[in-house]
């Protein structure tokens, strides 16, 4: 499979054979029904990439100088130097902090290309949108390849319009929770998903410090330091993985962000941090209007 | 808002509203994009008192452990704990600077990651930036709380308002007991005291650091306290003890009582009807 357009042949004879299939629970699905959402499909996509960045010409490497950006650098950038002059040539005299785009990216088409394939089947059986998604990446049994998978129920609104440009909406919500959205005011739009990366390549300071090492001479244990480079890492992950998701929101709203964060240490100081975050783009349709502030209960069973 | 579809009791019909309002090219009203891990139902109750979400931030920050604190000693392992503190203060702030950066005047829902590793301690911290419908004021010191927006909700209805997260924590070692008293207690029930003075002397500098950390913040008291305590993963001879709560202090005149009712769901989870008190069991 290349891209859209291609769905397995047996998947429109599927999707066309008059009953539907959904992922909702019971309860769920009753809900969806209360608010005049009518499930046509369980629809899904996958995608298996294989990552590509190590090797020859690959830009995984940090850049010749310290002050030169690696290639593929992205909007993150942060240098740091030794201060102890020429040491010897082991010594790590610089360090960068910087953000693997091309990590992002290989991410970013993977998870593009099975929601695509998704949005694709919901087409086909002429939905409005895909409620209930849910999103997996995980590694295959094979060194550098990761396996996408997106999945939700692609529904009908009874009385309205299709979506403008036939594309569906969709949200990882589903029954209470979409009906508790609309009842506060929003819509929809579309379901959000970025990661960041962020490379540390560690200098002399970090290096010491993250083995165990303390600055200064006669110190005790009596003194700790915060590892700078590698804090200033663990925020710059964050705040570009939101950077990335506030690009696709326009003027609205992420609702119920999940994040995800990690971190592999691969040589002394050296890291990859990697954040992902999750959350549902809705618009404002009318204004702000507060429910009732609500009453305190105690139950009795 | 101009062309947007009326308020409706009937959710059929709104949603069908919104979904022509949608198809007629309908944009948000808002100048700038929200970013917020709130669920729908804590967006809901912080917008029943009038406050709104404003921005996911964070705050991090990772402290070096000197190399060798973590074998044999006495008494309490300075740099560990040092580092704790250092590191939940240095990623409380940077959480706090973010929020009045975005225009916010508190920090909800902090989820407060901590990892102690043995020769570094990692804290993340990830909360949602709120502040009162449509207020373009921003304030100098928001306040960073790890309660729920529901809890928040019960707090500012009861004349309460967050300061700030409180915090402490304390690595003690667990000295080791001589051969003749490991010999004599082999085969006994008996309290191994050492560890359990370890675990007293680890609690009582880490409440003490929380306390005095709330005090600082002129709390009156600190709620919602989490604890975590027992031997260190990597070194089993010692044992931590951390603590933390959001401090809070009176903002009304008085205590408001909130004045619960009382309820009785009838939504019974028994899934089949047993008829067994017709039939006298």
């Amino acid at each position: 499979m290349s891209g859209p357009g291609d769905l397995p042949e047996a998947a429109p004879r599927r999707l066309e054979s008059g009953s539907f299939s959904s992922g909702l629970t019971v309860p769920d699905f009753a809900a969806c029904l209360q608010m005049g959402l009518r499930p046509v499909g369980l629809v899904q996509g996958f995608c298996a990439m294989q990552w590509g960045w190590y090797g020859a010409g690959s830009p995984y490497m940090r850049g010749m100088s310290p002050y030169a950006a690696p290639g593929g650098q992205g909007t993150y950038l942060q240098n740091w130097y030794c201060p102890h002059g020429f040491v010897s040539a082991e010594h790590r005299s610089w360090g960068q902090n910087y953000e693997q785009t091309w990590v992002e990216d290989a991410w970013l088409a993977g998870f593009n290309a099975a929601f695509g394939r998704m949005v694709e089947e919901a087409k086909e059986v002429g939905a409005h949108g895909i409620i209930g998604v849910t999103d997996t990446s995980r590694p295959m049994p094979e060194t550098n390849i990761a396996e996408f998978h997106v999945l939700g129920t692609a529904v009908v609104v009874e009385d309205g319009p299709p979506p403008p440009g036939g594309e569906p909406w969709s949200t990882y919500l589903a029954g209470q929770r979409l009906a508790k959205l609309l009842e506060a005011g929003f819509m929809p739009i579309s379901v959000i998903a970025v990661i960041a990366s962020v490379r540390v390549w560690a200098y002399c300071i970090t290096e010491w410090l993250m083995e165990g090492g303390a600055l200064g001479w006669g110190q005790t244990n009596q003194s700790t330091q915060e590892i700078e480079q590698v804090s200033e890492a663990h925020l710059a992950v964050r705040a570009l993985a939101r950077d990335h998701a506030r690009r696709q929101l326009g003027h609205d709203t992420m609702h119920g962000t999940t994040v995800w964060t990690s971190e592999r240490e691969v040589g002394s100081g050296d890291q990859v941090l990697e954040c992902t975050l999750r959350g549902t783009r809705v618009r404002r349709f009318k204004d702000f209007d507060p429910m009732p502030a609500p009453r305190p209960t105690v139950r009795l069973s | 808002m101009t062309d947007s579809p009326a308020a409706s009791a009937d959710p059929r019909a709104e949603l069908a509203a919104a979904a022509r309002w949608l198809a007629g090219g309908g944009q948000s009203p808002d100048e700038r994009a929200t970013t917020s891990d709130l669920s729908i139902d804590e967006a809901l109750l912080l917008h029943s008192i009038g406050w709104e979400p404003v921005e996911l931030v964070f705050g991090a920050s990772v402290c070096s452990v000197q190399t060798g604190v973590w074998t044999w000693g006495r008494g309490e392992l300075q740099s560990p704990s040092d580092a704790h503190n250092l590191a939940v203060g240095d990623a409380a702030a940077r959480l706090g600077r973010e929020c009045a950066s975005a225009g916010g005047h508190g920090v909800v829902g902090v989820r407060v990651d901590i990892e102690v590793h043995p020769r570094h301690v990692d804290v993340a911290l990830v909360g949602t930036a709120v502040r009162p419908v449509a207020t373009g004021k921003k304030v100098g010191h928001p306040f960073v709380s790890d309660l729920s927006a529901r809890d928040f909700v019960l707090l500012h209805g009861s004349g309460w308002a967050p300061l700030g997260l409180a915090f402490g924590a304390s690595f003690v070692y667990a000295p080791r007991r001589d051969a003749g008293t490991a010999l004599r207690q082999a085969s006994q029930n008996v309290e191994l005291t050492n560890l359990t003075e370890a675990l007293y002397a680890a609690r009582e500098t880490a409440m003490e650091r929380m306390q005095t950390s709330g005090l600082r913040m002129k709390a009156g008291g600190v709620v919602g306290v989490q604890v975590t305590e027992g031997p260190i993963r990597f070194a089993r001879h010692v044992i931590g003890f951390t603590a933390w709560g959001t401090a809070v202090r009176l903002a009304a005149d008085a205590h408001r009582h909130v004045r619960p009712e009382v309820v009785l769901p009838l939504d019974d989870a028994v899934v089949q009807f047993e008829a067994e008190s017709l039939r006298g069991r």
